[in-house]
């Protein structure tokens, strides 16, 4: 250190040293280097623009599409049907630039579409020019683009795609629109496994918050694009099941007067003079629409609760599948009615979703879902004896708390290997006020919960449809009867003995896969912290 | 031992004559001299029948009898045993009382289940409890034809309550799983009888298994075990740990649990031979009752379509005819 001060302390005063001398020598002589390098380049350059890049037509940047031609005549492929287009010529595809990477003469880019992904090959040649190979290898990752190629086998699988056996040699590139050229978080981080034991694999993960700043970008992965497709399956499942079974679609209102539920907390809105509230469960509308003589009815909808609780499976926002219906004499009708949806609809993704649900267990580790046709149904006070069996002090009419819940469920999974099951004849005491007691015992209720990998999803009960001993139970629970009026008053023109429940389908999409956050399966989440994007 | 005051001598029991005398075996194979008196008390049958030999009633005098307790309770001796019997149960409610302390001391509660079985003194005192709740776990090629066997056999003495279940791992029971679970259905559950619950889950495993309790117990596997376990917990009847015929039981449970697992039909057919060896020509297997070896076989033989009536010997053929009317399978 000292000498190294004391040679720049020589330097200005004495002329130069040999060290400093060769020094010298060799910056001047890169600067010839570079400038000479320069000068080819525009040369280069210059013979490309005068003698002609002979592939200048075949890429570049597109115009802004806003719709001038039809171009009718550009036939695109999907990349799952690409082993079909084999040695028969060229064809167009356009994807996303997944990687891309020029060396040489060679560029190697990644297509991808969706969960695909495709090698394609520019190799400077009669169609390809030395440009086009820099440009192609210069395109931003995440830019979307349309190839035109012609399909090849490879004698050996390539491993980094998901179309192993071909790859596409390209003949014509155009940037349909480019990214940016950083990225907030790169897909492949964000795509990468989890698996805690691999200590040599690469480390680098995405964390929870930037993947939802930056959704659009997140949501590209392939385990994502499996979720929320996944995720419309149940919906469209729940809705198809139902149907067949003889339900009705009807949409309730999400802005109301008043709470319509006790207990959790409701959001208030400004609605012109006055204040209204957003809806926190569809059940009394569902409940009028039993009394309005539709049977059997369902909703679809956004369901909104004021709690601020920062947990893996609480969101402010998420989107309600409810459903009602009115039963000839026992509740059990009803229970069976739920019961046999939720297995539906297991087997419904079972067999038709088993590529997302696969998708979705490379990125996170799961043990497939579990369940057993008809549904296991086992009384609360089976439940409470199991627990007690495993040594857990628990009170008759007391309700399971968290860990409680997750420990009977996998006390029942050990017993009967499944992950839904449902217990009926909650105690009446930690019930709402609207719950039919139990005729044969009144420590007991007609309500059932039904759970997932042992954590509730959905809650229900007959409720009570005979107005005088609604408000007799009202009484009892010390509420308000004036408040839940218009709730009394609609069963006072005659309704049928009714039970429903009610489950989020976030919830349900991330128990099923599997999943350790309910923001995993929320496309946009709502919760007490986030409200954008 | 104790010979024991007889309380109420010299009874003139009129025995009918319309049965016949049996020899006393406790006193022939002892082959001691017994007191006139000591045989009169333990073989009254004789001693009326040559006091009696005058009257040809076919039922006792019971008016006679009557009488002559009447008269033995007016007695002043009988006045001393009351006293006695006064103080014994007196000491014996004092007992209760002091139990009922320490019970409460220990804050146990007075377990409301009626359902005591009496296995618990069986194993030499090794208490068992019974589970009423269990989980079978059967593939739909591998079905345990036991449960319908027994749940036919026992239809009068024990309820087995038999809940089907089908789990993800498999897309489809069968044709086969499908036609068993409407034979379970078939049998009407009695609530009077004591009962098992039976959760069985057709499921994509490898062996018959039962899960009793997840915590307590590991799971019991194959379907020959799961007979064993049944046996035990079932009625008194097909209960035969204590019988003199358990090894004969054992022997023949474990011939099926090996047919079971041949794969050749030339295996097969040898384990039949040993199977028909052990019947030897009896009603059933270990006697001319019908016990769980009967079922174990009953069933494997089901299962086990390769085994024609050309592979059955004539006694086994016979035995099955007989096994049929009880399994009803």
């Amino acid at each position: 250190m000292v000498e190294d001060k004391e040679n720049t302390a020589n330097a200005g005063q004495e002329p130069v040293s040999k060290k400093a001398a060769k020094k010298q020598a060799k910056a001047a002589k890169k600067a010839e280097l570079k400038a000479g390098n320069a000068a080819a380049a525009a040369a280069d350059e210059a013979a490309g623009d005068n003698a002609a890049d002979h592939a200048a037509a075949r890429y570049g940047l597109s115009e802004m599409i806003q719709s001038k031609d039809k171009r009718s005549e550009r036939e695109f492929v999907l990349l799952p049907e690409l082993n079909a287009q084999i040695g028969k010529g060229l064809f167009w595809v356009r994807g996303r630039v997944h990687t891309s990477r020029a060396k040489g003469k060679q560029c190697f880019l990644i297509l991808r579409q969706q969960s695909s992904t495709v090698q394609c090959i520019l190799a400077v040649g009669d169609i390809i020019s030395k440009e086009m190979v820099k440009f192609a290898g210069n395109i931003p990752k995440e830019s979307i683009i349309d190839i035109q190629a012609k399909a090849v086998a490879v004698p050996n699988k390539i491993e980094s795609c998901t179309e192993q056996s071909l790859e596409l040699f390209v003949e014509q590139i155009f940037v349909i629109s480019q990214a940016k050229a950083q990225l907030p978080l790169q897909i492949e981080d964000a795509s990468r496994p989890e698996n805690a034991d691999d200590a040599e694999g690469l480390n680098i993960r995405v964390n929870q918050d930037t993947r939802l700043d930056n959704r659009v970008l997140d949501l590209r992965t392939p385990a994502n694009q499996a979720i929320f497709r996944l995720e419309a399956g149940v919906c469209r499942l729940f809705r198809d099941i139902l149907s067949d079974k003889g339900f009705t679609e009807i949409h309730t209102p999400k802005i109301i007067s008043a709470a319509s539920e006790g207990g959790a907390n409701v959001f208030t809105v400004s609605y012109f003079k006055d204040s209204a509230y957003l809806a926190q469960s569809p059940q009394l509308y569902k409940q009028m629409a039993i009394a309005a003589d539709f049977d059997k009815v369902y909703t679809v909808g956004a369901v909104f609760r004021a709690e601020d609780s920062n947990t893996h499976r609480h969101l402010t926002e998420f989107v309600g599948l409810d459903l009602e219906m009115a039963f000839k004499y026992h509740y059990h009708e009803v229970l069976h009615t739920i019961g046999n949806t939720f297995t539906a609809i297991f087997k419904g993704l079972r067999d038709k979703y088993s590529r997302e649900i696969e998708a979705v267990g490379q990125q996170y580790k799961v043990e497939p879902f579990k369940f057993l046709e008809p549904p296991l149904i086992l009384n609360f006070a089976d439940g409470v004896a199991m627990l007690r069996e495993a040594g857990i002090e628990t009170g008759d009419e007391e309700d399971l708390s968290t860990p409680n819940e997750k420990l009977l469920g996998r006390l029942v999974k050990a017993k009967y290997d499944t992950d839904f099951y449902i217990l009926d004849k909650f105690p009446l005491a930690i019930r709402p006020f609207y719950t039919m007691p139990d005729p044969n015992n009144p420590m007991y209720s007609n309500s059932y919960d039904m759970f997932m990998r042992g954590e509730e999803i959905l809650s229900g009960a007959q409720r009570i449809h005979v107005p005088e001993y609604l408000i007799e139970r009202a009484k009892h629970h010390g509420i308000d009867t004036t408040k839940i009026a218009a709730y009394i008053e609609s069963f006072r023109y005659g309704c049928p003995p009714h039970a429903g429940g009610g489950i989020g389908m976030e919830r349900v999409v991330m128990l099923y896969l599997g999943l350790d956050n309910i923001r995993k399966t929320s496309m946009f989440p709502r919760d007490p912290k986030r409200l954008t994007p | 031992m104790y010979e024991l005051k007889t309380l109420l001598p010299q009874f003139d029991i009129k025995l009918p004559n319309c049965m016949y005398e049996l020899r006393n075996v406790s006193i022939s194979a002892g082959a001691a001299p017994c007191p006139e008196a000591h045989k009169i008390q333990c073989n009254g049958a004789a001693k009326s029948e040559s006091n009696n030999s005058k009257s040809v009633t076919c039922a006792l005098d019971l008016e006679i009898l009557g009488k002559q307790i009447q008269h033995l309770l007016k007695n002043e001796d009988t006045a001393a045993v009351l006293q006695r019997q006064e103080k014994v149960l007196k000491q014996l409610e004092e007992l209760k009382a002091q139990l009922a302390q320490i019970r409460e001391g220990l804050n146990i509660k007075v377990c409301g289940k009626s359902v005591q079985h009496t296995t618990a003194c069986h194993n030499g005192g090794l208490k068992e409890v019974p589970l009423h709740d269990v989980v079978v776990n059967g593939h739909p090629n591998f079905i345990p034809y036991a449960l319908l066997a027994l749940k036919n056999a026992w239809r009068n003495l024990y309820t087995i309550d038999v809940k089907t279940f089908t789990h993800s791992t498999l897309a489809d029971i069968g044709p086969a799983a499908r036609e068993f679970e409407a034979n379970l259905a078939k049998v009407a559950v009695n609530e009077e009888l004591p009962k098992i619950n039976v959760t069985l889950i057709w499921k994509n495993c490898e062996h018959t298994e039962m899960i009793s309790s997840p915590t307590m117990y590991v799971p019991i596997y194959g379907e020959v075990n799961i007979i064993r376990y049944l046996g035990r917990v079932g009625p008194v009847e097909y209960r035969y740990e204590n019988s003199p015929l358990c090894n004969e039981i054992d022997a023949v449970l474990d011939i099926c649990y090996q047919l079971l697992r041949c794969t050749t039909h030339k295996s097969q057919v040898a384990m039949v031979r040993l199977l028909d060896k052990r019947l030897n020509q009896q009603q059933y297997f270990g006697g001319s009752e019908m016990s769980v070896a009967d079922i174990g076989v009953y069933s494997s033989l089901i299962r086990m379509p390769a085994i024609t009536d050309k592979d059955l010997t004539p006694a086994l053929l016979a035995w099955r005819k007989r096994a049929k009317l009880i399994t009803e399978i």
